[in-house]
């Protein structure tokens, strides 16, 4: 049987992702697909304690990078928004760093790094240049019909959503940051 | 040795020392990882992705090269730059160690 669950998870909510999907396959519910934004598609499976790890590559994965995950045990589960899903059973990981995809704190922080890179700083850059011109925009506007409303209302409804965004993912990635700066 | 490259990698981390230790002979990520778990007993275990970017930063930086391919794995060795910061590394190291006996080193 399977079943799909929707739960969204930001840019900077992969830790508690990757101890859901756990949870999920802990009850007998494997990830058999992602499809974006958030719809998780499960298998019913045996239930047992199988580590889910998330790592962001916003380039195209390599062949060598597989075959990498692959050898050192990781089952890979599929990808979305350059998030590449894999899992290992708890009980093939002798020692905590093999259930763990980083061993240390300063490869951790370079893939923090990377997300604000590539995933904050486009979403900062689409709501300056694009949400807040035509918020202004539409707001001071001359005409004020039932487009320019729908308009007022879309936009306002980006504005609020944009900022959220903004402000939580940035603090939550920076406070992800300082634990492993420590 | 550039300034850049010095900055970065002297001194380098825990897992990047032993990642260039075990290239002065041809191997791929996955057997680098099972021999400084062998070495240092169990002690320092270096995760996929940590191995992965290691070896990517270090290629791109010259320290390691591409050596050849094996069953869809591939093989690096330390470059004439890599062994000289592992060099670099190894006496910076031997210092600290007979500096924490109390020896005096020389210049």
């Amino acid at each position: 049987m399977r079943k799909t669950l929707v739960h969204f998870f930001t840019i900077a909510d992969y830790e508690e992702e990757e101890l859901w999907l756990r949870k999920q396959h802990r009850n007998g519910w494997k990830l058999v697909k992602m499809t974006p934004p958030c719809f998780f598609t499960f298998e019913e499976c045996e239930p047992e304690d199988v580590i889910y790890r998330l790592d962001y590559k916003n380039s195209e994965q390599t062949e060598e990078y597989m075959q990498m995950l692959n050898d050192f045990g990781w089952e890979y589960c599929g990808k979305c928004f350059g998030w590449l899903y894999f899992r290992k059973p708890a009980s093939a990981a002798e020692t905590d760093e093999d259930g763990e995809l980083f061993s240390d704190n300063a490869s951790r922080v370079e893939m923090v790094s990377h997300i604000v890179k590539t995933k904050l700083m486009p979403l900062c850059v689409i709501f300056f240049c694009c949400v807040i011109p035509n918020f202004v925009r539409v707001l001071f506007g001359d005409y004020y019909g039932g487009a320019e409303l729908f308009f007022g209302i879309l936009f306002g409804a980006l504005f609020v959503i944009y900022v959220y965004m903004i402000v939580y993912c940035g603090l939550k990635l920076r406070r992800i940051r300082k634990k492993y700066e420590q | 040795m550039d300034d850049r490259i010095r900055r970065i990698y002297v001194p380098m981390t825990e897992s990047g020392f032993y990642i260039l230790f075990f290239l002065q002979t041809p191997q791929h990520g996955y057997g680098i990882s099972q021999q400084v778990k062998k070495l240092t007993g169990g002690a320092v275990n270096i995760s996929a992705g940590t191995m992965y970017g290691a070896l990517s930063k270090m290629e791109a930086d010259g320290l390691i090269s591409f050596c050849r391919e094996e069953e869809k794995r591939k093989l690096y060795q330390v470059t004439a730059l890599g062994r000289e910061i592992l060099e670099t590394e190894i006496r910076r190291i031997e210092r600290l160690y007979r500096n924490s006996k109390g020896e005096n080193v020389d210049a």
